[in-house]
C-alpha cells in the first residue's frame, strides 16, 4: 500500500519535472528530499532517461539520408547567399548614399509638423487661460490702487465665469483658492477704512458743529439786516452743490480753529464765505464701504456696525465735561460737538441709500435731545454768573437754530429755556441783592452835597428828581436824599435791561417780553430790594441818622417808581395802558419799608428813654422832696431835645408821631415805676419829687419840641399822670368819689385800681411807724383817713364792677 | 428800684468828625467794629458796666456829633460830664491840630475838675500816619492828660482807655468823699453824694436861660 502511493507520487514529480520550468524545479526537488525515499526515486529516474535515450536512436536512424540531403542542398545555398549578401550590401550603401538629403529633409519635414502642432495646442490652450490672467492681473491692479469697489467686481466675474471656463489648472486652482482671502481682505481694509472715517468724524465733530453754528449764525446775522424789525429768526442751512471729498488738514491747521470763532459776536459778524460739513470731512470711506458690503451681501451687518458705532458715538457727544458749567467755551465745546454729530448724520442720510433712514436719525435726536437738555439743566444750575447764564442762552439760541435749520425738532429747548429764565432771574435777584446791600452798607446816610451845575445835572440824570425851588438855590447846596436813591434806581434800571437781554431771540411777543419783566421787577421790588431796605432799618447799632434818611430816600424812590413804568413800556414798546398788563409794585416796598423806618426810631427813642429811667434813683421813703428836677430825668429830657432839634428835615408827621410815641412811652413808664411791685412804700416827700419830674416833662411837651402840634396836644401824653399826682398831692378824694363816672369828673382819667394801688403803698408808710402813734395824733388821724379811704375806693372798685 | 450799680459815671467823647468815636463807643460797649460812613447826628449815648477795685460803676458814654453845625447841642452836655476823651486820627494831622480848640471849649463849658485824657485813634493805618506817637504824647503832657493811641478797627487800648478815665473819675469823686469823711464802699454816702452834686447843678441852672 505504502510502495503504490510512493510510486504515484514519485511518477507525479517526474511529470512535474517534466513540464515545470527550470526556475520552479527547486521546490520540487525538495519535495523529494523531504520524504524519505530519494534512493528509489533515482532508480526510476534513471529508468526514465534509458527508455528516452533508445527512443532518440530510432529517430535518428529514420531521418538519417534526408539529413544527408539536407545538408548537401545547404552547402548549395550557403554559396548563393554569400553572394546575394554582397550585392544587398553594395544595394544599401548606394541606396544610403543617394537617400542621405531626402532622409534628412524628411526629418526636418516631421519637425516642423510637430511643432505646428504643439503650437496650436498651445495657442488653444492659452486662449481659454488669457481671461483668467488678465482678470487677475486686473484684480490685483485693482487691490494695488485700494480700489475695492471695483476689485470686488472683477472678483465676481473671475469666480463665476472665467475660472470655470479656463479648465483645471493647477494655477488656476490656487486663484480660487485665493478669492475668499481676498474678499476678506477688501472687507477688513473697508471696516478699518470705515472706522478710520469714524474716528475721523469724531474728532472733527466739534469743528464741523463750530461751522454749522457759524453758518447759522451768519443767515441769522443776514436775516436780521433784512428784516430788522423782526424780533426772531431761524437758520437755514447752505448746502453746496455736490459732493466735495477734500481731505481735512490733519495737521490740525484748520483756520477756524486756530480763530476765535466769535459765535455771539453777531454784530461784529463779517459777511464770509463758510465752508460746509462736506468740505471738512472726506465722505468717501463710508460710500465706498457701503458699497462693498453691499456687494458682498453684509450690507445689514454693515448698516449695524455703523449704526451702533455712531449710537456709542452719540453718547461720548452727549456726555459733558464734568466743569462744562464754569466757561462758556465749555458749553460751547458740547454744542459744537453734538451739532456736528448731527450734521454728519444728515449728510449721511441725504447721501447714501438706507445707510441711515430718517426714524434712525430722529430716534437719535430725541436722545441726544432728552440728555443735551438734562444735562443743561443741572450744568446750569451751578451757574451763578448771571453774564455766563445769558451768554448761555445765547448760545442755546444759536445751536437750537442751527439744528432747527437741518431739520431738528427744537420746541423743548426753547421749552427749556424759558425754565433757565426763572433761574435766571433768580440768579439776578441774588446779584442784585449784594449789589443793593452795598449799595446801603457804603452810604453815609446824608444829603448829597452838589457844588456845581455839572454834578447837579449828572445826578438829576441818574433820578428823576425835580424841584424848582432847589434848581434856583445857589451853589453849593443838597439834595434831599443821599447817596443810595440815585445808584438803586440805576440800578433797577439795570436789572431791567438785565431781564430784557434774556428773553431777546426767544421767539416771544412785546407783549410777553414786558409782562415778563414787570413781574421780575416786581419779584425784585417786593422781595429783594425790601429785604436789604429791612435789613439795613432792624440791624443793630443802626442809628437815628440812619432812620431818618432812608424814610426820606424811600419818599423820593416811591415817587420815581411811575417813571421806572414809563422806562419798561419804551424799552418793550407796550403801551402802558395795556389791558390786564401787570404793574409795579414797588410804591408799596417803599411804603412798608418808610412805614418800618418809622417803627425803629419810635422803638429807639424808646430804648434811649429806657436805658435813662434805669438810672433813676427815687428814695421811696424820703420825707421831703427835693425841688429840682431828679438828675436822670434833666439828662433825658436834654437828650430828648437835642435829638429833636435835629430832626428839621424829618417828614412832619414823622417827626411829630415819633415825638409823641416818646412821650407816651416816658408818661406810661413813669407811671410803671410808681406802681412797681419791689416799691413797697410811697412817702409824700417822694410823690412830690415825682411830682417835680413829670412838671419837667410837661414843660418839654409844653414847649413844643417839634413844630406842627396844636394847642396841648403834646401835654395829652403826661394827662393820667398829672391827674393823678393832682388827687395824691391835694387829697381831693371826696371829689374824686363823689363824681366818679360823670363826664365833667376832674380826675376823670384816674383808674380806681391804680389809685387804690398808690393808697395802698402811703398806708404801709404809716404802719412803718406804728409803735409811736399813740404819741402822734396827727399820725393816728392820717391813718384812719386813709384807711376811711380806701375802704370806700374798694366799694366803688365793687359797686361798678356789679 | 433795687440799683444794679453802686456810681453812675457820665463821661463824653469829642473830636473832630470822622475821626472814629462812634467806632471807639461800639467796640467798647458792644466789641463790634462797624467801618461806617454815617455821621453822627446830635448826640447819642451807650451804657456799660464797669468793676473797679471792687466797686460796679455804671458808665454811660456820649457820643457828640463833630461836625460843626451840631456843636451848639453839643456843647449843652459838656457840663454834666465828669470825664472827657479828646480824640484825634492819627492819619489826620488837622484833627491833631483842633484838640486845642476842643481842649479850650473844655475848659470853658466843662466842670473845673472834669477829667480828660487824650486819644489818638486808627492806630492801625501806620502806612497813613501824619501824627507821630510823640507829638501826642508831648501834647498830651502839656495838658496834664493820660495819652493812649487806639485803635477801634483792631481793638488796640480800648479798654484800657476807657477803664483809665473812670478811674480817674473815681480818684476824683473819693477825693470827695474823703473830704466828707466817708467810707470809699459806703453806698449810701456815694448815693448822698450823687444827690448833692446834682443839687449843685440845679442851682448852676436857675442861673441859666433855658438850655433846650
Amino acid at each position: 500500500m505504502a510502495s503504490a502511493e510512493i510510486a504515484a507520487e514519485h511518477e507525479r514529480i517526474l511529470r512535474e519535472i517534466e513540464s515545470t520550468d527550470t526556475n520552479c524545479i527547486g521546490p520540487t526537488l525538495r519535495s523529494v528530499y523531504d520524504g524519505q525515499e530519494h534512493g528509489l526515486f533515482m532508480e526510476k529516474l534513471e529508468g526514465r532517461i534509458r527508455n528516452h535515450d533508445r527512443e532518440i536512436e530510432k529517430m535518428c536512424n529514420h531521418h538519417f539520408q534526408g539529413f544527408v540531403d539536407s545538408i548537401t542542398e545547404l552547402l548549395k545555398v550557403r554559396g548563393e547567399a554569400q553572394k546575394l549578401k554582397g550585392q544587398v550590401t553594395e544595394t544599401n550603401q548606394k541606396l544610403q548614399n543617394d537617400g542621405k538629403e531626402l532622409l534628412t529633409s524628411m526629418n526636418e519635414l516631421r519637425q516642423c509638423r510637430v511643432q505646428q502642432r504643439n503650437i496650436a495646442t498651445t495657442i488653444d490652450k492659452l486662449t481659454h487661460c488669457l481671461p483668467v490672467l488678465e482678470m487677475y492681473s486686473k484684480l490685483q491692479e485693482q487691490m494695488r490702487a485700494k480700489r475695492y469697489y471695483p476689485a470686488l467686481r472683477t472678483l465676481e466675474q473671475l469666480e463665476e465665469s472665467c475660472l470655470p471656463q479656463a479648465g483645471s489648472y493647477r494655477f488656476c486652482t490656487i486663484m480660487a483658492e485665493n478669492i475668499p482671502r481676498l474678499r476678506t481682505h477688501i472687507r477688513d481694509v473697508s471696516m478699518s477704512d470705515l472706522k478710520d472715517f469714524l474716528e475721523s468724524i469724531r474728532k472733527h465733530s466739534d469743528k464741523i458743529g463750530e461751522t454749522a453754528m457759524k453758518q447759522a449764525q451768519v443767515q441769522i446775522a443776514r436775516d436780521n439786516a433784512v428784516t430788522s424789525q423782526q424780533r426772531s429768526a431761524s437758520g437755514r442751512r447752505i448746502r453746496k452743490e455736490g459732493y466735495g471729498s477734500t481731505e481735512v488738514d490733519r495737521t490740525g491747521n484748520n483756520p477756524f480753529s486756530e480763530q476765535d470763532s466769535g459765535i455771539l459776536d453777531v454784530d461784529d459778524e463779517q459777511e464770509e464765505e463758510v465752508p460746509g460739513a462736506h468740505d471738512l470731512v472726506d465722505f468717501s470711506p463710508v460710500y465706498r464701504c457701503l458699497h462693498i458690503y453691499t456687494v458682498l451681501g453684509a450690507r445689514d451687518t454693515f448698516e449695524n456696525y455703523y449704526r451702533k458705532q455712531r449710537r456709542k458715538q452719540a453718547r461720548l457727544v452727549l456726555q459733558p465735561h464734568s466743569n462744562m458749567h464754569e466757561t462758556l467755551e465749555g458749553y460751547r465745546r458740547y454744542f459744537n460737538q453734538i451739532v456736528g454729530f448731527f450734521v454728519v448724520e444728515d449728510h449721511i442720510l441725504h447721501t447714501t441709500q438706507g445707510l441711515v433712514n430718517r426714524a434712525y436719525v430722529e430716534e437719535l435726536w430725541e436722545l441726544a435731545l432728552s440728555k443735551t437738555i438734562a444735562a443743561l439743566r443741572t450744568h446750569s444750575s451751578y451757574c451763578t454768573d448771571p453774564d455766563l447764564v445769558l451768554d448761555l442762552k445765547n448760545l442755546i439760541v444759536l445751536f437750537a437754530d442751527t439744528l432747527q435749520g437741518y431739520g431738528f425738532p427744537v420746541n423743548q429747548l426753547f421749552d427749556m429755556l424759558l425754565e433757565m429764565r426763572d433761574q435766571y432771574g433768580e440768579i439776578l435777584l441774588k446779584k442784585w441783592s449784594q449789589s443793593f446791600r452795598q449799595i446801603l452798607d457804603q452810604d453815609n446816610y446824608s444829603p448829597i452835597p452838589v457844588v456845581s451845575p455839572e454834578e447837579y445835572q449828572r445826578i438829576t440824570g441818574q433820578f428823576p428828581f425835580q424841584d424848582p425851588e432847589l434848581d434856583k438855590m445857589p451853589f453849593p447846596k443838597k439834595l434831599p436824599f443821599s447817596e443810595f436813591v440815585p445808584k438803586v434806581y440805576s440800578q433797577l434800571k439795570e436789572f431791567i435791561y438785565a431781564c430784557l437781554k434774556y428773553s431777546e431771540d426767544l421767539h416771544l411777543s412785546s407783549t410777553e417780553i414786558d409782562d415778563m419783566i414787570r413781574k421780575s421787577t416786581n419779584l425784585l421790588l417786593t422781595r429783594t430790594l425790601s429785604h436789604c431796605l429791612q435789613y439795613a432799618i432792624k440791624k443793630k447799632n443802626v442809628g437815628l441818622a440812619e432812620l431818618v434818611q432812608i424814610i426820606i430816600n424811600t419818599t423820593h424812590l416811591e415817587q420815581s417808581c411811575h417813571y421806572l413804568e414809563e422806562f419798561i413800556s419804551n424799552i418793550t414798546n407796550v403801551p402802558p395802558d395795556t389791558i390786564n398788563a401787570t404793574k409795579l409794585y414797588g410804591t408799596s416796598t417803599f411804603k412798608d419799608a418808610r412805614h418800618a423806618a418809622e417803627e425803629e426810631i419810635y422803638t429807639n427813642l424808646n430804648q434811649k428813654i429806657d436805658q435813662f429811667l434805669q438810672l433813676a434813683d427815687y428814695d421811696w421813703t424820703a420825707a421831703q422832696g427835693g425841688g429840682q428836677a431828679s438828675d436822670y430825668l434833666s439828662d433825658l429830657i436834654a437828650f430828648l431835645c437835642s435829638t429833636f432839634a435835629v430832626f428839621t428835615h424829618l417828614p412832619g408827621k414823622v417827626a411829630q408821631t415819633a415825638c409823641m410815641s416818646a412821650c407816651k412811652h416816658l408818661s406810661t413808664s413813669l407811671l410803671q415805676l410808681l406802681l412797681e411791685a419791689d416799691v413797697r412804700q410811697v412817702s409824700m416827700g417822694a410823690l412830690q419829687q415825682f411830682n417835680v419830674d413829670v412838671k419837667e416833662c410837661e414843660r418839654f411837651a409844653r414847649a413844643g419840641p417839634v413844630p406842627g402840634f396844636q394847642g396841648d396836644t403834646l401835654l395829652l401824653a403826661f394827662i393820667d399822670l398829672r391827674q393823678l399826682l393832682d388827687l395824691f398831692t391835694q387829697w381831693d378824694w371826696s371829689t374824686y368819689l363823689a363824681d366818679y363816672g360823670r363826664p365833667t369828673c376832674k380826675y376823670l382819667r384816674v383808674n380806681p385800681h391804680t389809685a387804690l394801688a398808690l393808697l395802698e403803698k402811703m398806708k404801709d408808710t404809716s404802719r412803718k411807724n406804728n409803735m409811736f402813734a399813740q404819741f402822734r395824733k396827727n399820725e393816728r388821724d392820717k391813718q384812719k383817713l386813709i384807711d376811711t379811704v380806701v375802704k370806700q375806693l374798694r366799694n366803688l372798685i365793687a359797686s361798678n364792677q356789679a | 428800684m433795687a440799683k444794679q450799680y453802686d456810681v453812675l459815671f457820665r463821661l463824653l467823647l469829642l473830636g473832630d468828625s470822622g475821626v472814629g468815636k462812634t467806632c471807639l463807643l461800639c467796640r467798647f460797649t458792644d466789641n463790634e467794629f462797624h467801618p461806617s460812613h454815617i455821621s453822627t447826628i446830635g448826640v447819642d449815648f451807650k451804657m456799660k458796666t464797669l468793676e473797679i477795685d471792687g466797686i460796679k460803676v455804671r458808665i454811660q458814654i456820649w457820643d457828640t456829633a463833630g461836625q460843626e453845625r451840631y456843636q451848639t447841642i453839643t456843647k449843652q452836655y459838656y457840663r454834666r460830664a465828669q470825664g472827657i476823651f479828646l480824640v484825634y486820627d492819627i492819619t489826620s494831622e488837622r484833627s491833631f491840630q483842633h484838640i486845642m480848640k476842643w481842649a479850650s471849649d473844655v475848659d470853658e463849658y466843662a466842670p473845673e475838675k472834669v477829667q480828660k485824657i487824650l486819644v489818638g485813634n486808627k492806630s492801625d493805618e501806620q502806612e497813613k500816619r501824619q501824627v507821630a506817637t510823640e507829638q501826642g504824647d508831648k501834647l498830651a503832657k502839656a495838658y496834664g492828660m493820660d495819652f493812649f493811641e487806639t485803635s477801634a478797627f483792631t481793638n488796640h487800648n480800648i479798654t484800657e482807655s476807657f477803664t483809665r478815665l473812670a478811674e480817674l473819675v473815681l480818684q476824683a469823686n473819693k477825693k470827695d468823699l474823703d473830704l466828707l469823711g466817708g467810707s470809699l464802699n459806703d453806698e449810701l454816702n456815694l448815693a448822698d453824694l450823687e444827690e448833692q452834686e446834682g443839687l449843685c447843678n440845679v442851682s448852676d441852672d436857675t442861673r441859666k436861660s433855658c438850655w433846650c
